[in-house]
C-alpha cells in the first residue's frame, strides 16, 4: 500500500514536472520578452558559476592525467595521455561535471529562492498585482540557465585541458605546441558535438526541475528547504539519465 | 545602473569566452579533417579497401595533407578512393606517386600513404588517378608465416632422423669410442718423433752437402777438385787419342786381314798352308813331339850338369844371391 503510494506520487510529480515543462514552452516564446531579468538572471547563473566550475573542472583535468599517468606508462603509450584525456573530457566529464556542479549550485538556489517566494506567497502577490510569475520568475532562470551551462561547459573544458597539460608536465615534458597538436589531431567533430548539444539538455534540465521544486514548495520554511535539496537531487539524476539517453541517440543515429 | 553594466560587461565576456572555445575547438577539428581551405582531389583505385572508412588520413610522405572524401565500388573488383588533398601539395604531388593503404601505428586507423616516387614526371592535377601498390595485408602475411612454419616443421623432422641415424651409424661409433683419442695422441707422438728423426736426418744432409761444397770427402773432391778437373780432361783426351790409334790399328788389321784372305782364296801361303793344309798339321804334331822329347832330354842334362861337381858351384852361388834379394 505504501509502494503503491510512493509510486503514485512519483507518477504524479513526473506529470506535474512534464506539465511544468510544457507550460515553459508555451510561455517562453510568446512575448512581451523579460529580457533584463533574463539578462540579470544569466549574470546570476552563468558568470558567478564560472569560479567554481573554473576550480573543479581543473582539479578534474589535472587529476585525470596524473591518475592515468601509471596505466599509461605500463602500456607504453604515455605519449597518448594528452589524447585520451582530451576525448574524456570534451566528451564525458567536462559537460557531466561541469553540469552537476551547476546543478548543486543553481538548482538549489533557483529551487530556494522560488520556494521562499512561494511560502512567502510573493508569487501569488505578483500574480494578483497582474505582473506574469511564472514569466518573470521561471521563464527567464529556465532560459539563462539552458543557455549558460553550455557557455560554461566550453570554459571548463579549456581548463580541464589546461589542467591536464599541467597534469603532463608534472612527471613528463611536453611541450605545448605538442599537447596542443595531440589534442586536436585526435578530437572530431563527433566528440564535440553531442556533448555540446546535451549540456542544452542539462541546463533545461537544472533550471526546469529548479524551478519546478521551488514552485511547487509548501509547508512553510521547512518545505523550501526540502524544494532546494531535492532540486539538486532530480537535477542531478535527470543529468545522468539524459547523458545516457545522449550517448544512445549518437549511437543510433551514428555520430558517437 | 552602474553595476548594472559592469556585470552585463562581465557577462558578455563571459559568454564571448564560451563562444570563442567551441569556434576555436570546432575551427582546430575542422582544420585537421580539411572541411577549411582550399583542396583538391585524387583518385587512386583499389582491389581491397582494407577497412578505409571516409575522413581517413592521407600523408604524403609521412606528412599529414588531407583526408579519404569518398570510396565507391567502381567494378565488383575495384575500388575507387577519393582524397581531398591540401591545395598546397600541388606543387608536390606527380603523377607517379605511388598510393598504398597502411597503418597508423601496429593497431591504429587506416591511412592511405601516398609515395613520392620521382622528381620528373609531370605533377597531379585536379581529379588525376594515382597508381597503386598492393598492400601487404595481415592475413597474406600470416598465410606465408604459416607456409614457412609447415616447411620448418618438415625441414625438423628429416634433421631429427638425420641425427638419429648419425647417431647409429659407424661415424658416430668411431666419434663415440674413447679410446680413440688416444690412440690419435700415440700416432701424434710416433709421428712427431718421425720427424724428429727426418730433421736429424736432414741435419746430416746437410752437412753432408756442406761438406761436399766445401771439397772434403771423395764426393767433394770429385765435385770441388779443380786439378782433378784437368786430369780427367788430359785422360780424355788421351783415351780418345788411343781410340784414334786403336782406330787406325783396326785399319791395318782390315788390311792384314783382307791380305790373308786374298792369300786364302789364291791357295797359297803360310796361312792358308796354316788353315787348309792338313799334312802341316801333322808335321807341327811329330815336331812338337820331338820338341818335348828334347826339351825332357836337355832338363835331364841340366839336371846333371847341376850335380857334376864342375857346375855345383856356380849353382850354389845363385841361390845365395836369389835369397839375398828376398
Amino acid at each position: 500500500m505504501q509502494q503503491e503510494t510512493s509510486i503514485k506520487l512519483f507518477l504524479a510529480e513526473a506529470g506535474d514536472l512534464a506539465r511544468f515543462s510544457a507550460r515553459f514552452f508555451r510561455e517562453a516564446f510568446r512575448p512581451p520578452y523579460e529580457v533584463a531579468a533574463f539578462i540579470r538572471q544569466c549574470f546570476v547563473i552563468g558568470y558567478r558559476s564560472l569560479g567554481l566550475v573554473s576550480l573543479t573542472t581543473f582539479i578534474m583535468g589535472l587529476v585525470l592525467t596524473m591518475q592515468l599517468r601509471p596505466s599509461m606508462v605500463a602500456y607504453g603509450v604515455a605519449s597518448q595521455i594528452p589524447a585520451i584525456v582530451s576525448i574524456a573530457v570534451v566528451r564525458e566529464i567536462g559537460p557531466v561535471i561541469t553540469a552537476l556542479i551547476f546543478a548543486g549550485k543553481i538548482g538549489s538556489s533557483i529551487g530556494a529562492e522560488l520556494g521562499s517566494m512561494k511560502v512567502t506567497e510573493q508569487i501569488d502577490a505578483m500574480e494578483v498585482s497582474g505582473t506574469n510569475p511564472f514569466r518573470y520568475l521561471a521563464v527567464t532562470r529556465i532560459l539563462a540557465a539552458t543557455l549558460m551551462l553550455p557557455v560554461l561547459v566550453l570554459l571548463g573544458d579549456a581548463i580541464a585541458l589546461y589542467g591536464a597539460y599541467l597534469g603532463v608536465n608534472i612527471r613528463g615534458i611536453t611541450s605545448f605546441n605538442l599537447f596542443w597538436s595531440q589534442v586536436f589531431d585526435n578530437l572530431s567533430f563527433s566528440d564535440v558535438l553531442p556533448a555540446f548539444i546535451k549540456s542544452y539538455f542539462f541546463g533545461f534540465a537544472v533550471g526546469t526541475v529548479g524551478c519546478y521544486k521551488g514552485y511547487s514548495s509548501r509547508k512553510g520554511t521547512e518545505g523550501v528547504g526540502r524544494s532546494a535539496n531535492s532540486a539538486v537531487v532530480v537535477a542531478s539524476v535527470v543529468i545522468f539519465i539524459i547523458d545516457l539517453l545522449t550517448v544512445q541517440i549518437a549511437e543510433a543515429i551514428g555520430i558517437n | 545602473m552602474a553595476t548594472r553594466i559592469s556585470d552585463n560587461i562581465r557577462l558578455g565576456t563571459f559568454v564571448l569566452g564560451g563562444l570563442f572555445v567551441l569556434v576555436l575547438l570546432l575551427y582546430m577539428i575542422g582544420r585537421n579533417e580539411h572541411l577549411f581551405g582550399t583542396t583538391y582531389v585524387l583518385k587512386a583505385r583499389f582491389h581491397n579497401a582494407q577497412g578505409l572508412v571516409k575522413g581517413n588520413n592521407v600523408r604524403f610522405s609521412g606528412i599529414q595533407v588531407g583526408t579519404v572524401r569518398k570510396i565507391t565500388i567502381e567494378e565488383s573488383t575495384q575500388i575507387e578512393v577519393t582524397m581531398s588533398i591540401d591545395k598546397k601539395m600541388r606543387r608536390v604531388i606527380r603523377k607517379d606517386a605511388v598510393v598504398s593503404i597502411g597503418t597508423d601505428g601496429l593497431v591504429g586507423d587506416k591511412v592511405v600513404d601516398i609515395t613520392p616516387v620521382s622528381l620528373i614526371c609531370s605533377l597531379a592535377r585536379d581529379g588525376d588517378t594515382l597508381t597503386t601498390k598492393p598492400v601487404v595485408s595481415l592475413a597474406a602475411l600470416l598465410d606465408t608465416l604459416d607456409h614457412s612454419g609447415r616447411d620448418i616443421s618438415v625441414i625438423a623432422s628429416e634433421l631429427k632422423m638425420t641425427v638419429q641415424r648419425v647417431n647409429r651409424s659407424a661415424i658416430w661409433s668411431l666419434l663415440d669410442d674413447s679410446t680413440v683419442p688416444a690412440d690419435i695422441k700415440v700416432t701424434l707422438s710416433n709421428i712427431r718423433q718421425a720427424s724428429g728423426r727426418a730433421s736429424v736426418m736432414a741435419g746430416g744432409l746437410d752437412r753432408l752437402v756442406q761438406d761436399m761444397r766445401a771439397g772434403r770427402g771423395a764426393a767433394g773432391i770429385l765435385l770441388a777438385d779443380t786439378v782433378l778437373a784437368g786430369d780427367i780432361r788430359q785422360a780424355g783426351k788421351r783415351i780418345r787419342l788411343a781410340g784414334e790409334t786403336a782406330d787406325s790399328l783396326i785399319g791395318t788389321l782390315k788390311n792384314v786381314a783382307g791380305d790373308v784372305q786374298a792369300g786364302v782364296a789364291k791357295n797359297n801361303g803360310v796361312v792358308h798352308a796354316l788353315l787348309y793344309d792338313t799334312a802341316i798339321i801333322e808335321k807341327l804334331n811329330t815336331s812338337l813331339d820331338h820338341i818335348q822329347k828334347g826339351t825332357e832330354g836337355f832338363s835331364q842334362s841340366m839336371e846333371a850338369l847341376k850335380h857334376s861337381f864342375l857346375l855345383r858351384g856356380y849353382f850354389r852361388k845363385q841361390e845365395k844371391q836369389k835369397k839375398k834379394n828376398k
